[in-house]
């Protein structure tokens, strides 16, 4: 069985060391085999959620013409606690 | 592209969040109120009307009862919802992980179910409705002692006064009815006294428990399980418990209620209104944090007795008026935080590498 999608952008996060949100995107299409703007909002909000809760870290942003349109993007990188919290949840091991 | 267009699209980025979280915190409570009507209603027909406030057991089995089909009916209800949202497939990802996740979906369940509603049945039965609802009115600022002490949320000066402003607004509106209430000579106030302290605490302790799980799951998800959960302590342990230990006729009471047509249709009315408010409620933590959330939910006792007049065409009384004043007062408090503030709602000691 997959992975639940929240936990999926952690490890993705935590391994990469550092990705745009943009990136995050795709490959979370490619591995739940999604599409449209309506999963890509989607993604977007739990990428909120986790950087309000404190499990990641922006650290850059810029804003970029995506399909004609002018977004704000961010780069993610998973914090300290985030790190604690992949351990106590299971997605990291210690 | 300038440094202050890209300035600006941050600041509307938190803004637009910050909006989000704190408009599904009011369509919490705009839900919650509303549940009042139909969940009041239900006590009004069979076989609940039978039940006079004298048989303290058999209105707490019927409590019980009513309480397991309507977590059946919100499961159903939250079904729906993930079938749209396409979230089904990660509810059952995420449910199959007990030991590392679900688990605290199963806690927050049993402190949202179990401790909170039957505390609050048992204020109403051995003090009055008016006790319980004042009791529950102080759930936020259990769920922020506990959210600040567990994971550090962040509670600023202007979200504590906030936060008390509208519970005082609550108060306000059930306080003057809690003198008619209080009977000192009555023996077994104190099971009411601790009623009301479990329904606080339930409530409470409900969104940091759960807080800790949405940490890494969805909170449409995530309010999925913790019903999966309540429908399974319900119909597994409690009630099958009830059944085999007591008298009490708790086949008889589930067969009376799935057949008789109008409690149903008040039963799927209330789980309506509860699975969307519980929604709202999750979704709400996750943008601007447990302690906000829950104040801004608490906002239900003025949608409650708005609710009810429009059903029942009993006006409010004057204090009303002033305890609405209030609360409105408190939750706009609540809103001016800046944007920025909110949308980092932990002190996680990361340092920050990005304003």
């Amino acid at each position: 069985m997959k992975l639940h999608q929240k936990g999926f952008l952690l490890i993705t996060i935590c391994k990469s060391g550092g990705i745009w949100d943009q990136q995050l995107i795709n490959k979370v299409f490619a591995e739940y085999d999604e599409s449209g703007d309506f999963r890509e909002k989607s993604i977007r909000i739990t990428l909120d959620e986790l950087a309000a809760a404190g499990l990641v870290k922006r650290t850059d942003n810029k804003l970029e013409i995506i399909n004609g349109k002018t977004k704000l993007i961010f780069k993610y990188q998973i914090s300290d606690f985030g790190i604690t919290r992949m351990v106590d949840t299971g997605l990291l091991l210690p | 592209m300038s440094h202050t267009a890209l300035v600006q699209a941050i600041h509307r980025h938190h803004a637009r969040n910050q909006r989000w979280g704190f408009t599904w915190a009011l369509w919490t409570a705009i839900l919650w109120g509303a549940w009042y009507v139909p969940g009041t209603a239900l006590w009004f027909e069979h076989p609940y009307v039978e039940i006079t406030a004298d048989q303290q057991s058999l209105r707490l089995a019927a409590t019980a009862v009513m309480t397991w089909i309507h977590a059946i009916t919100v499961f159903f209800f939250l079904l729906i919802w993930n079938l749209l949202l396409g979230k089904v497939k990660d509810y059952g990802r995420t449910i199959v992980q007990f030991k590392k996740i679900s688990k605290w979906y199963a806690l927050a369940s049993l402190c949202g179910g179990p401790l909170a509603i039957f505390g609050s049945y048992m204020a109403m039965g051995f003090v009055g409705p008016v006790f319980a609802a004042i009791s529950s009115l102080f759930y936020p600022v259990i769920g922020a002692i506990i959210a600040r002490l567990w994971y550090k949320e962040k509670i600023s000066q202007r979200a504590a006064i906030g936060m008390c402003i509208i519970i005082f607004g609550g108060m306000v509106i059930y306080g003057p009815s809690l003198f008619g209430e209080m009977d000192t000579s009555n023996p077994n106030a104190w099971l009411g006294y601790l009623g009301g302290l479990m329904s606080a605490i339930g409530w409470g302790s409900e969104g940091a428990v759960a807080g800790r799980a949405m940490d890494v799951s969805d909170p449409d998800v995530g309010i999925h399980c913790r019903f999966s959960f309540e429908v399974l302590f319900w119909g597994l342990i409690i009630l099958p418990f009830l059944a085999s230990f007591t008298d009490l006729p708790i086949k008889a009471l589930i067969i009376d209620t799935i057949t008789h047509g109008k409690a149903m249709l008040w039963i799927v009315l209330a789980a309506a209104c509860h699975a969307y408010c519980y929604t709202a409620f999750y979704k709400s933590f996750s943008l601007i944090g447990v302690g906000r959330g829950e104040a801004i939910g608490n906002l239900y006792a003025v949608f409650a007795l708005i609710f009810i007049a429009a059903f029942t065409l009993q006006l409010p009384q004057w204090y009303f008026i002033v305890g609405l004043f209030l609360t409105v007062l408190g939750s706009f408090v609540m809103f001016s935080e800046s944007a920025e503030s909110v949308a980092e709602l932990r002190d996680t000691g990361d340092s920050k590498v990005y304003p």
